[in-house]
């Protein structure tokens, strides 16, 4: 369960977002739309530990019944995916798996995990592939299962979709929604596409929170 | 993306301006280097009594002095990136950026000195009646040089690791390793460094090449008998004596050598750090605590080195161990030979303005594969360079003349700009071309009417820089001048031989505050233009 408690974000005078509570529940995608600039992925750096001094937050977090206020990012267990895939350049495909697989998978069980988790999403035989040379929808299911190897408790999305084309949006956004289903993990996406939304999900717009003069 | 026109008429004219600057170098190396081929130039020079010496002086103080910029600069990225402090650290570097290297070391110098602030500091609580006999600048090995290169460098390098830092993907990268469980030290370690170092390649090699051969500042701090490889290189090739001239093309070529050298076993050693990358264990490492305020002491010295330079330039007499003057004048400044500042001004602004149409139209015009040909001077020695200049004038007769002193200003002050605006200008939305292009205009009169007034800000940044690249020129000077010349850098470099501390105090920060105004003309001029026009700030 992810909670945000009466979170009210302001940039210096400007009030974003006032008086925000929400819970998601395990395996839930709760959806987050409105226009770009509003706000959305303010919410998000936020959640994750990662707001710009620019801004100003009041309002409380818990994930499973802890409280994340003044944890830094590593401490939260809170995956999250951008619109772009952000794979480590350095590294080829199956380090970047690696690089999320927690220390207690040791050994040649590592690669193993890597190899298993590549055939999981249509990639076998991937892992020494420079990253560069994958296509766009292939990136983004790597960086995908990058952010859940890592066994987050809790997953941001923002606007992962939105740099994908049309017949690859449709496919990568059920391949994510069958990922979580599976995991069991309380989500927020943010989008400003309402086919973005998963079949039957709460949808909030974000106006919601936001000053009349907004 | 606009298809690339050719255009033979502005091709030509960007390769025949930029080949004046450039071409007259390939037979002047030739002149320089061609006698020093042989044999017994090369036994001579390393029999000579001061060749040992001096070599070990400029190992030590370039290779440690780039070593630790490296460090330092790291070292603060690392652990303040990214936080507020890192953006405050960002906003106080173009001050310090734009204090000439010269201007630095005398200020440094009065710092370090065994008169300076810091001996006055420690004497004034210990009772000294006289200054203590420490060796602290012009050591033999060069280590006061190789800090004052350490610190003057390694605030190019964070300036250099701002604006990659600064793109949103670095920061996003940060975030989502983070996100797995990484620590921000670990993140660095893994993530960014592998990905971020690469990038630093060419700025720390022009950082290493300028140490190499680095004669203004060595004169002030660095050894004196004998002096640095550079130094004494520049001695002989000035020296009327054939011999010791063929001698001095020789250790220049042992300049250019050491230059190779380092970087191919630097670039090796990357390599081989690189295929030795392990494969990613899963460790997660506590944080640790950001202890020491770091970024303290490496900006705090470059304002104590100004703070000294105009205490020193309003000081009537300022005995050891007092703090502070006894008495404070204008007279330094009322009396100051003004000669330097008119010639260091003019010579800056014909060479920045003769530059500037020339960049642009390079920019415009010119093959950009022959880009990396006009960086060669940044990464290059100098030595070689400016005796090549030189080589050349005293073939055409043209020595010791104006033209010949702008002319030798034009080899580092074009690559700098070019290097300024160069990212701005690719970085142009080519379809307002293609725009301006379709209501009738010529490739000429859009670039006159449309792109580069929208380009006005990264121009008259590149030509404040380009002001400043040759205020700070003093070999070129020397050479090209003929001696006949003195700016406000070779002044300051004079009288810190000896003579009123004052008298250099005023030349020192005239020397600080030509670019200083250039960068603030620059920018009173976007401001006026971009008043009714927000997209242009």
């Amino acid at each position: 369960m992810l909670s945000i408690k009466n979170l009210t974000l302001r940039c210096g005078s400007q009030t974003l977002l006032e008086h925000l509570s929400l819970e998601i529940g395990p395996g839930e995608i709760v959806t987050l739309t409105g226009p770009s600039g509003c706000g959305k992925s303010t919410l998000l750096n936020w959640l994750l530990g990662h707001l710009d001094a620019a801004f100003q937050a009041s309002g409380s977090a818990q994930l499973n019944g802890r409280s994340l206020d003044g944890l830094a990012i590593e401490a939260r267990c809170i995956g999250i995916l951008f619109q772009d895939d952000l794979l480590f350049a350095h590294l080829s495909v199956g380090q970047n798996l690696a690089f999320a697989l927690p220390a207690a998978v040791k050994g040649a069980q590592r690669r193993q995990r890597v190899a298993q988790t590549l055939a999981e999403i249509g990639l076998e035989g991937f892992a020494e592939r420079d990253p560069a040379t994958l296509s766009g929808g292939q990136r983004a299911r790597v960086s995908l299962m990058r952010a859940l190897l890592a066994q987050p408790q809790a997953l941001l999305l923002d606007e992962p979709f939105s740099r994908l084309d049309a017949a690859l949006k449709v496919q990568f956004r059920s391949f994510v929604f069958e990922q979580i289903a599976r995991l069991r993990i309380p989500t927020l996406l943010v989008t400003h596409d309402l086919a973005d939304v998963p079949p039957g999900g709460r949808v909030f717009d974000i106006s919601t929170w936001q000053p009349q003069h907004v | 993306m606009a298809h690339a026109e050719r255009h033979p008429l502005g091709a030509t004219l960007a390769l025949a301006l930029v080949g004046l600057v450039f071409v007259p170098l390939l037979p002047g190396l030739l002149w320089a280097m061609g006698p020093s081929l042989s044999a017994s130039v090369w036994q001579a020079l390393l029999t000579d009594p001061q060749f040992a010496q001096a070599l070990l002086a400029t190992l030590v103080s370039s290779l440690f002095g780039t070593l630790l910029a490296c460090l330092m600069a790291a070292g603060l990225a690392t652990r303040l990136y990214p936080s507020p402090a890192w953006q405050r650290l960002q906003q106080r570097l173009p001050l310090l950026l734009s204090v000439p290297h010269a201007a630095f070391a005398v200020g440094l110098f009065f710092l370090i000195a065994p008169s300076g602030w810091l001996a006055r500091a420690t004497g004034y609580f210990l009772s000294w009646a006289s200054p203590p006999e420490w060796v602290t600048v012009q050591d033999p090995y060069g280590l006061s040089l190789a800090l004052a290169l350490a610190f003057k460098e390694s605030w190019f390098l964070l300036w250099v690791l701002a604006g990659v830092l600064g793109e949103q993907a670095v920061a996003r990268q940060m975030a989502v390793a983070r996100s797995l469980g990484y620590s921000a030290a670990q993140t660095w370690r893994l993530v960014l460094w592998p990905q971020v170092a690469p990038r630093l390649g060419w700025p720390v090699a022009a950082a290493f090449a300028y140490s190499l051969s680095v004669v203004d500042m060595a004169l002030i701090l660095g050894p004196g008998n004998p002096p640095t490889l550079a130094v004494l290189t520049w001695h002989w090739l000035s020296d009327p004596d054939a011999r010791l001239q063929t001698q001095g093309g020789a250790a220049s070529m042992v300049l250019l050598a050491l230059f190779s050298v380092s970087a191919a076993l630097a670039y090796s050693g990357w390599r081989a750090w690189v295929q030795r990358r392990a494969y990613p264990t899963g460790q997660r490492l506590p944080a640790v605590q950001r202890p020491w305020p770091w970024q303290a002491p490496v900006l705090g010295v470059g304002y104590a080195a100004l703070g000294a330079l105009v205490v020193w330039s309003v000081a009537q007499s300022w005995f050891f161990p007092a703090l502070w003057p006894d008495a404070v004048t204008w007279d330094n400044w009322r009396y100051a030979d003004a000669a330097p500042f008119w010639t260091t001004l003019w010579l800056a602004l014909a060479v920045s303005l003769l530059c500037l149409p020339v960049v642009l139209i390079w920019l415009e015009w010119g093959p950009k594969q022959l880009n990396a040909v006009l960086y060669a001077p940044l990464i290059l020695p100098a030595l070689p360079l400016v005796a090549a200049q030189y080589a050349v004038l005293l073939h055409l007769r043209l020595d010791a003349s104006l033209l010949a002193l702008v002319w030798s200003h034009l080899l580092w002050v074009l690559p700098y700009m070019l290097l300024t605006l160069v990212g701005a200008y690719r970085a142009f939305d080519a379809r307002l071309m293609t725009s301006a292009r379709a209501l009738g205009c010529s490739q000429l009169q859009a670039c006159l009417r449309v792109k580069w007034p929208l380009l006005l800000r990264p121009l008259l940044l590149a030509w404040a820089v380009g002001f400043a690249v040759s205020v700070a020129q003093y070999l070129p000077t020397l050479f090209a001048g003929g001696g006949r010349f003195a700016t406000v850098t070779t002044e300051a470099v004079a009288l810190s031989a000896g003579g009123s501390r004052q008298v250099l105090a005023v030349q020192a920060l005239l020397q600080v505050l030509l670019p200083l105004a250039a960068f603030a003309l620059a920018f009173s001029l976007v401001r006026l233009r971009s008043r009714n026009r927000q997209g242009l700030r």
